[in-house]
């Protein structure tokens, strides 16, 4: 069989454009489940407790929906309830961050957690507020443990970001969608297409296997 | 704007039947994807270079590549490439199958690593075979710590069937959304088919806390 790679040069920058938007959707979305996920799961630690069953509800139900579903209703439904039309990438900027953010912060409840409750009680002994406790006792040791989970998060959400494709988001996913389409060579643009995410996530898996090794011991107490 | 939520119940028979074919996907890549996992795990730790090499590239392969370009590089590229003409339901359990079975190999070697050596070289010494040790004292130990991570993925799994409603296989995501573009229902549809997904999903993601609670592995 011959291989015909033309079309995908001849859409390089098309195809570089939709890359671009990729990585920019992946960081805006880590970026934002960091903050939203961070929140909920330290609200959900420490915060007053009848706020804590709406997040855990929350957190619950967005693990128990693909994200594919978060992803259509973002885009199609909720204009219809709010009136607000968002553009495809802003509405997959929300979708994912609102379904990352769950995993997020069961990542941060699980770090908290992982810090024994004997070194909370040693800091009030010692005359520490709560607040002070929680700043320079329990999360710079929990933050080191949350590290390899956060590494995953990257991963887990630049393989999300191509199912935003399915809401014609112009990024990489769709964009060999319409060349492979257009050019009737799926072959070559899959393949394409295989190699540039395997380039892209191999390196992230690998790093975040590294950081894992080099950083397990610090997280001891 | 009003709301017509007759529509849900109109198409009662069509959601049933793509819930149904949801089903039958996740069980169907589970059965193949387990054997698959064990097959591929066995041979990441076999001496042999080539087979331990060979099922490490599938695997990293297959865990660095997002599974709704594999399921939709399957559909096009799979029958021009090996001749096959699988029908799309065939083809999205080959592209969730490759996938679960990548993730399902790493748990299971990391299952059959936390079993000490000392154990298997016990076996040896008391005159087991090769397969007879695996078969009778490392495995039935290395399901136990596996049976958490195999749930977790199961749910995933379950998630991940609703990528194949773009090859048009018609399982609940892609009934709900034709359903959707006959009747012009866009929000009742779409509400219908999160809620079907969250009422089977969030009993099963309670259950994966539970057995990991119940079951996962303890400092």
């Amino acid at each position: 069989m011959d291989l015909d790679f033309t079309p995908v040069l001849d859409s390089l920058w098309y195809l570089l454009g939709g890359l671009e938007l990729t990585l920019a959707l992946s960081v805006l979305t880590v970026a934002c489940s960091l903050l939203l996920g961070g929140a909920l799961g330290l609200a959900r630690c420490y915060g007053p407790a009848w706020l804590r069953w709406p997040i855990v509800f929350y957190i619950d139900s967005m693990r128990a929906v693909p994200v594919l579903v978060v992803l259509v209703w973002s885009y199609f439904a909720l204009p219809i309830v709010t009136g607000w039309v968002l553009p495809p990438f802003w509405a997959a900027l929300v979708a994912l961050s609102a379904h990352i953010s769950a995993y997020v912060a069961e990542i941060v409840r699980a770090g908290v957690t992982s810090i024994r409750v004997g070194q909370t009680r040693a800091a009030f002994a010692l005359g520490m507020s709560r607040r002070q406790t929680v700043r320079t006792i329990v999360l710079p040791q929990a933050i080191v443990r949350m590290l390899p989970a956060f590494g995953s998060i990257l991963s887990i959400t630049i393989k999300d970001t191509a199912i935003a494709a399915v809401i014609a988001v112009p990024e990489y996913m769709n964009r060999s969608q319409t060349v492979a389409g257009q050019s009737f060579h799926p072959l070559e643009v899959c393949t394409v297409a295989m190699a540039v995410y395997f380039v892209i996530l191999f390196p992230v898996t690998r790093v975040v296997d590294m950081v894992y090794v080099r950083l397990a011991h610090l997280g001891r107490s | 704007m009003r709301f017509d939520w007759s529509v849900v119940w109109h198409n009662a028979g069509a959601l049933a039947e793509g819930v149904e074919l949801t089903l039958l996907l996740a069980v169907t890549t589970m059965v193949i994807s387990i054997p698959g996992g064990i097959i591929l795990a066995l041979m990441r730790l076999s001496n042999v270079r080539a087979l331990s090499a060979a099922s490490a590239a599938f695997v990293e392969l297959f865990r660095n590549l997002p599974l709704i370009l594999v399921v939709y590089t399957a559909y096009y590229v799979m029958p021009v490439t090996t001749g096959l003409n699988l029908s799309a339901l065939a083809t999205g359990i080959v592209a969730l199958s490759l996938n679960v079975s990548a993730y399902n190999s790493e748990t299971f070697r990391a299952g059959i690593a936390s079993i000490r050596k000392g154990q298997t070289e016990a076996a040896y010494a008391l005159g087991m075979g090769r397969w007879q040790t695996l078969k009778e004292i490392v495995l039935p130990q290395a399901i136990r710590r596996v049976l958490p991570v195999l749930a977790s993925t199961w749910v995933s799994l379950f998630k991940d069937t609703s990528l194949v409603s773009v090859i048009s296989v018609g399982e609940l995501a892609y009934t709900s959304m034709r359903i959707r573009a006959q009747t012009f229902r866009v929000l009742e549809m779409l509400t219908a088919m999160a809620a079907i997904y969250w009422l089977l999903g969030y009993p099963q993601a309670k259950l994966v806390d539970w057995i990991n609670r119940r079951y996962g592995v303890k400092e």
